[in-house]
C-alpha cells in the first residue's frame, strides 16, 4: 500500500510544475497544425518538421530537468520583522549534483511587493550554478500590517534551454512569520519626558556606570572590564560587572480596548512598540500591561521580543480587562500610558 | 563573442538558411535569392549603423512602406500562385523585423518566422538538399533559441535601465556553446527517431508543384519521331531502380531495360498506341496487383523503383511484369503490356516483380496471334516502296521470321550511325531520310525503321519506349537511370516464342558519356537513401521496421541464453552475483552520498583529520558552525581523560593550518604522542 501511495503521490503533488511560455504555446500550436497538414497531405518532409518541433520540446524537457535536478532551495527569514519597514530575506540555492552545472536558474519572488536588492525586480537570475556550489539571493519585502503573516515564499524556476516552458520547483519560505508593530526611533530626551517618575532604582547587572560585582574572567568577556588589582590579589583574572541604570525602567500601560478605530489602535500599538524598543536598547526594563495583555518587567533582547510579540498579537476582541496589578509587593515603576482609544 | 552579437548572427544565418531552402525548392529564383540575401546584408549594416545613431528611423520605415506596397501588388496580381505570394509575404515580414528591429522580440520573431520558409519549401520540394538545409537550420535554431533565452533572462533580471548591457557582457562560448551543440545533436537524433515512428496514416504525396510535362512527348499515347533527341541530351537522374535481392549480380543482366509504353500505329511521322484496349486491375487480397502469370520457374527479379515526378502516368519496370506493389486503388494495363496509373503519389515509389526474359529459352509455347491482332501489328501507312525493297534485300535467305528480324536488326546497327544531331537534310519523310539520306539517327529512328521493315515483311512488330539499364551504383545497389537513358526498341512477335525484343540501335558505339566519379556515386547513393527512407517512408516501411526489430530482439535473446553447462552450476551465478553486489557497494561507497560529516576538508592537516576520526569512533563530531576550540571544550566535557591530548592536537592544528610557520620537530613528536594517547583504548 505504501508503495502504491509512493507511486501515486507525485501525481497529486508533483515536485515540479511545467507551463508553456507564450513561445511554447506557439511551438505547440505550430506542431499540431503541421501535424494535421502532414497527415492530410502525407508529405514526409512535413512529418520531418513536426518531428523536429516535437524533439525540440522533448530536449527542452530533458535539459530543464537536468538544470533543476539536485538544486536545493533554503529560505532564510529575518528574526524580527516590523510592519511597514523593509525586511531583508534571503535564500540559499545549492547545486548538489556531482558534476553537472545548472544553467539559467531564476529565483522567483512570489510576493508581489518583494524586490531583489540589486535589480529591484521579482526575479533573481543565476546564469550558472556549478556543481557543489551554493549561491545566495537576497531581497526586500515590506509587510504592511502587524500580526501573523503567511509569506508567499520563493521558488526556483527555469526556462532553460529554449524559453519554451517554465519549469518551477516547490516554493520555499512559505512560512508563517510574526510581524511586529511598526516602530519609529525615539530620542533619549523624549524618553525621559514620557510618563511620571517611579521609585528609586533596583540593583541589577547592566550597562550603567556603577560597580555591581566582581567575578572570574570567562571566555568571551571584554578585556576592558578586567579588574587588574583584584586579579593580582586573587592570582586569577577578575572582571567587573556594572550595575544597570534602572531609573528608566517603565511600565507601558495600554489604555482603552481599541474599539474606536483601527487606525488609532495601530497607532497606539506602534507607539508602545517604539517606546519598548527605545527603552530596551537604552538598557531599561519594560513591563507591558493592558486589556488582555500582561508582560512582567524584564529587560534584554529576549524580553523585548516578548513585549513586541504581545503587541503584534494584540486583538481588541480578545482583550479582556485585567485585574489591577497587586500593589505594595514591588517598587512602583515609571508608568507610560498609551491610549488605544 | 558577446551573446547579443552571437544571437544576431545566428538569427541572420537562420534567415539565410530559410532563403536557401526556398531557393532549393524553386520558390524563388537565383535573382530573387540574391536580392533577399542582399536585403539581409543591408539589414545587418542598417542595424550596425542604427546602433551608432547614423540612421534615421524614417529611412527604415520608408523602406518598409515601399516593400509593403510591392508585396500587396504581388500577392494579388503578380504571384505565380497563392503559395508564391505567401512566401513573398513571409520574406517581407522577416525583412521587416530585421529592418525596424526595436528589441530582442523582433529578432526572435525573425528567427521563428524563418522556420516557415522551411515549411513552404517542404510543401513543394523533396530534393535531398532539403536535408542539408534542415540539419543546418536545426543547429542554428537550437543555438538561436538558447541564446535568445539567455539574453532575455539577463535583460529581464538585469538592473533597471541597463537592459542589454548584461547581455553584452555575457559571452557565448565554452560550456554554453557545448550545451547548445549537445542540444542540437540530441534534437536531431530525436527528430530522426520520431520521424520514423510517427504512424503514417496518410500516404506519401506528390509535392504541390512539380516538373509536370517534361516527358509528355516521349511517354504519352503519341510520340513523334526524334522527340527523344531533346531529352537524350539531359543527364538528370529520372529514376533509381533498387534491386532488393542482394544475390542478383547486375553484370549478368546486360540486356535489362525499363519498359514503359508500346506503340502499334504508325502514320509515317508519329507512333501512337491510342487504340490499344485497356483494362483496370484492382488491388488483390495481398495488397498487390497481379499483372501476369509466370512463364518459367526461374525466380522473378524484384525491383524497387523511385521515379522522379516527370509528368507521365507510365510505370516503368523490367519486362515482363508479373506483380506490382503500388499505393494506388487501381492499375491500368493495356494489351501491349503498358502499365500506368493516374494516382500521382503512387508513381514516386513502387515495387515490381518481373520475369526477365531469358535470351534463348522460354517455357511453354505461345499461341499464334489472332488474325485481327496480326493485322494490327502489320499496319503500315503509305510508304516509299524503297523501304520494303530494302527489307527484302536484308532478309534474303532467312528461313524464319526470327532470323529475318535478326538480320534486319544487325543491318541497321552496323550500316547506320547513332547520333543525336537530327537536323533535316532533305524534304523526304523522316523515316526515308533516315534510311536513304542521312543514314544516322537516334534510337527512335532505328526502332521505327526496323518495325516498318518487319511489318513490310509480314512480321508483326511494335515500337517500345522506355529506358536503358542506366548506371549501376555499387554503393547503393541500384541502377541510376538518367533522361539520357531514354530509349526505343522493337518487339516482334515470333511464332512459338511470342514477343521477342530486338534493339537495332547502335547506342553502345556512341561516344561514351563522362563516367561519374566515386563522390558523385556516393552523393547519388545518399540521395537514393533520402528518397527511400525519408521522402517515401510509409506505413508499410514502419511495419517492416517493427518486424525487423522484433526479429532481431528475438535473435539477441536467443544469443544471450546461457550455455547448458552454466545452468547446471548455480554456484557460479551466485559468485558472479556477489561479485557484482560487492562492486556496486564499492562504487556507491566511493561515489555515493557523502558520509557523515567528520569535519575533514581541504587544507586540514592529516594528523588532525586522524584525530577527528578517532573521536568519531566515540561518537564525537565537530558541529557545523563549531570552531576547533569549541569542539575541544566539548570533547573535554565528554571525555575528560582524552581532553588533554586533544587540546594539544588542536593547538598544533591551529599552528599548522593558520600559522605562518611549519611545525617543528619537537611539535611533530608531540603530535605523535598526542595521537597515541587519543587512540589508546584506555587513556
Amino acid at each position: 500500500m505504501r508503495l502504491i501511495w509512493a507511486v501515486i503521490r507525485p501525481l497529486f503533488h508533483p515536485r515540479r510544475t511545467i507551463k508553456p511560455t507564450r513561445d511554447g504555446w506557439w511551438c505547440l500550436l505550430v506542431a499540431v497544425g503541421l501535424g494535421v497538414a502532414a497527415i492530410n497531405t502525407g508529405n514526409n518532409l512535413l512529418y520531418l518538421l513536426v518531428s523536429a518541433l516535437l524533439a525540440l520540446i522533448v530536449v527542452s524537457g530533458i535539459l530543464s530537468e537536468q538544470a533543476m535536478r539536485g538544486l536545493a532551495l533554503t529560505g532564510i527569514a529575518p528574526a524580527e520583522i516590523y510592519a511597514g519597514r523593509p525586511a531583508l530575506f534571503g535564500a540559499q540555492i545549492a547545486n548538489r549534483k556531482r558534476t553537472l552545472t545548472s544553467y539559467s536558474i531564476t529565483v522567483e519572488l512570489l510576493a508581489p511587493e518583494a524586490r531583489a536588492i540589486e535589480s529591484g525586480r521579482r526575479f533573481i537570475y543565476f546564469r550558472r550554478i556549478e556543481a557543489g556550489i551554493e549561491r545566495f539571493a537576497t531581497w526586500e519585502e515590506t509587510l504592511a500590517r502587524r500580526g501573523r503573516h503567511r509569506l508567499a515564499g520563493v521558488r526556483i524556476i527555469t526556462r532553460f534551454p529554449f524559453g519554451l516552458f517554465v519549469k518551477a520547483g516547490r516554493p520555499a519560505l512559505a512560512d508563517e512569520v510574526l510581524v511586529f508593530p511598526a516602530v519609529r526611533s525615539l530620542s533619549g530626551e523624549s524618553l525621559r519626558h514620557l510618563g511620571d517618575l517611579g521609585d528609586a532604582g533596583a540593583r541589577r547587572r547592566g550597562r550603567g556606570n556603577d560597580l555591581y560585582d566582581l567575578r572570574n574572567y570567562r571566555s568571551g568577556d571584554d578585556p576592558r572590564f578586567i579588574h587588574w588589582r583584584s586579579s593580582a590579589k586573587a592570582e586569577a583574572l577578575m572582571v567587573r560587572e556594572l550595575e544597570a541604570d534602572t531609573s528608566h525602567d517603565a511600565r507601558l500601560v495600554l489604555v482603552g480596548r481599541g474599539h474606536a478605530g483601527a487606525e488609532a489602535l495601530e497607532a497606539g500599538l506602534s507607539e508602545a512598540a517604539s517606546i519598548a524598543v527605545a527603552l530596551v536598547r537604552a538598557g531599561a526594563g519594560v513591563a507591558l500591561e493592558g486589556p488582555g495583555v500582561l508582560v512582567p518587567l524584564g529587560h534584554g533582547r529576549a524580553h523585548l521580543r516578548r513585549v513586541l510579540t504581545a503587541l503584534a498579537l494584540y486583538h481588541p476582541d480578545g482583550a479582556r480587562p485585567l485585574d489591577p496589578p497587586a500593589g505594595g509587593g514591588g517598587r512602583r515603576l515609571r508608568e507610560i500610558r498609551i491610549p488605544l482609544a | 563573442m558577446p551573446a547579443l552579437l552571437a544571437l544576431r548572427l545566428v538569427t541572420y544565418l537562420m534567415v539565410g538558411t530559410g532563403v536557401a531552402a526556398l531557393y532549393g525548392a524553386g520558390l524563388i529564383g537565383a535573382l530573387g535569392a540574391a536580392l533577399v540575401v542582399l536585403a539581409i546584408l543591408v539589414g545587418w549594416g542598417h542595424e550596425q549603423a542604427r546602433e551608432r545613431g547614423a540612421v534615421r528611423p524614417a529611412l527604415g520605415w520608408s523602406l518598409v512602406a515601399t516593400a509593403a506596397a510591392a508585396i500587396t501588388v504581388d500577392l494579388f496580381y503578380l504571384a505565380y500562385s497563392l503559395l508564391d505570394g505567401m512566401v513573398h509575404l513571409l520574406l517581407f515580414l522577416i525583412l521587416l523585423r530585421l529592418f525596424v528591429r526595436r528589441g530582442l522580440k523582433d529578432l526572435r520573431d525573425a528567427g521563428l518566422l524563418s522556420f516557415f520558409m522551411l515549411v513552404a519549401a517542404a510543401a513543394i520540394s523533396f530534393n535531398v538538399s532539403f536535408l542539408f538545409v534542415f540539419v543546418i537550420f536545426l543547429m542554428l535554431g537550437t543555438s538561436m533559441l538558447m541564446l535568445n533565452h539567455v539574453v532575455t533572462e539577463l535583460e529581464q533580471a538585469g538592473q533597471r535601465g541597463a537592459a542589454g548591457t548584461a547581455a553584452r557582457r555575457v559571452f557565448f562560448r565554452g560550456p554554453l556553446t557545448r550545451v547548445s551543440l549537445v542540444a542540437a545533436a540530441i534534437t536531431f537524433f530525436l527528430a530522426g527517431s520520431l520521424f520514423f515512428i510517427i504512424p503514417r496514416v496518410g500516404q506519401a504525396a506528390l509535392p504541390l508543384r512539380t516538373q509536370v510535362g517534361r516527358m509528355v512527348t516521349g511517354f504519352s499515347d503519341r510520340v513523334d519521331l526524334g522527340s527523344f533527341g531533346e531529352i537524350e541530351n539531359d543527364h538528370s537522374v529520372v529514376m533509381r531502380v533498387y534491386l532488393t535481392d542482394e544475390s542478383v549480380d547486375p553484370a549478368r543482366l546486360p540486356t535489362l531495360r525499363w519498359r514503359g509504353v508500346a506503340f502499334d500505329q504508325f502514320d509515317g511521322v508519329t507512333w501512337s498506341g491510342m487504340a490499344a484496349p485497356r483494362r483496370f486491375i484492382r488491388r488483390g487480397a495481398a495488397g498487390d496487383f497481379a499483372v501476369g502469370l509466370p512463364g518459367t520457374s526461374s525466380p522473378p527479379l524484384r525491383q524497387e523503383i523511385y521515379l522522379e515526378p516527370i509528368g507521365t502516368d507510365t510505370l516503368f519496370g523490367a519486362p515482363r511484369v508479373l506483380r506490382l506493389e503500388l499505393r494506388a486503388p487501381a492499375l491500368v494495363v493495356d494489351d501491349m503490356g503498358g502499365l500506368s496509373t493516374s494516382h500521382a503519389p503512387a508513381r514516386l515509389h513502387y515495387t515490381v516483380e518481373s520475369e526477365v526474359e531469358p535470351p534463348a529459352r522460354r517455357g511453354r509455347p505461345v499461341p499464334p496471334l489472332p488474325a485481327g491482332e496480326r493485322a494490327r501489328y502489320l499496319q503500315l501507312p503509305p510508304l516509299s516502296p524503297e523501304i520494303a525493297q530494302l527489307a527484302r534485300e536484308v532478309r534474303a535467305g532467312a528461313r524464319d521470321p526470327e532470323t529475318a528480324a535478326r538480320r534486319i536488326s544487325e543491318h541497321l546497327s552496323t550500316s547506320y550511325r547513332y547520333t543525336l544531331a537530327l537536323k533535316r537534310q532533305s524534304s523526304r519523310p523522316p523515316l526515308e531520310e533516315f534510311l536513304f539520306v542521312r543514314r544516322s539517327g537516334n534510337c527512335e529512328y532505328f526502332a521505327a525503321a526496323m518495325t516498318v521493315m518487319l511489318r513490310s515483311e509480314g512480321i508483326p512488330s511494335r515500337v517500345v519506349a522506355g529506358f536503358q539499364q542506366g548506371e549501376w551504383n555499387p554503393y547503393g545497389r541500384y541502377f541510376m537511370v538518367r533522361f539520357s537513358d531514354a530509349h526505343s526498341w522493337v518487339e516482334a512477335h515470333i511464332e512459338g516464342r511470342g514477343w521477342v525484343t530486338f534493339d537495332p540501335s547502335p547506342r553502345a558505339e556512341a561516344p561514351a558519356e563522362t563516367i561519374p566519379g566515386y563522390l558523385s556515386l556516393y552523393l547519388d547513393a545518399a540521395r537514393m537513401r533520402w528518397y527511400r527512407y525519408v521522402v517515401n517512408w510509409s506505413l508499410l516501411d514502419q511495419v517492416q521496421l517493427a518486424q525487423t526489430v522484433h526479429r532481431q530482439a528475438s535473435d539477441f535473446r536467443v544469443g544471450l541464453s546461457l550455455p547448458r553447462h552454466w545452468r547446471m552450476s548455480p554456484a557460479l551465478l551466485t559468485v558472479a552475483g556477489v561479485a557484482v553486489a560487492v562492486l556496486l557497494a564499492w562504487l556507491v561507497g566511493r561515489h555515493g552520498p557523502a558520509r557523515r560529516r567528520t569535519g575533514t576538508g581541504p587544507g586540514m592537516p592529516a594528523f588532525y583529520a586522524r584525530a577527528l576520526r578517532l573521536l568519531a569512533h566515540r561518537g564525537l563530531y565537530p558541529g557545523v558552525a563549531e570552531t576547533a576550540r569549541q569542539f575541544a571544550s566539548r570533547v573535554e566535557a565528554a571525555t575528560p581523560e582524552r581532553a588533554e591530548a586533544f587540546v594539544r592536537l588542536t593547538g598544533h592544528y591551529e599552528r599548522a593550518r593558520f600559522g605562518s610557520t611549519a611545525l617543528t620537530e619537537s611539535e611533530w613528536q608531540d603530535v605523535t604522542r598526542a595521537l597515541a594517547a587519543l587512540g589508546a583504548r584506555r587513556a
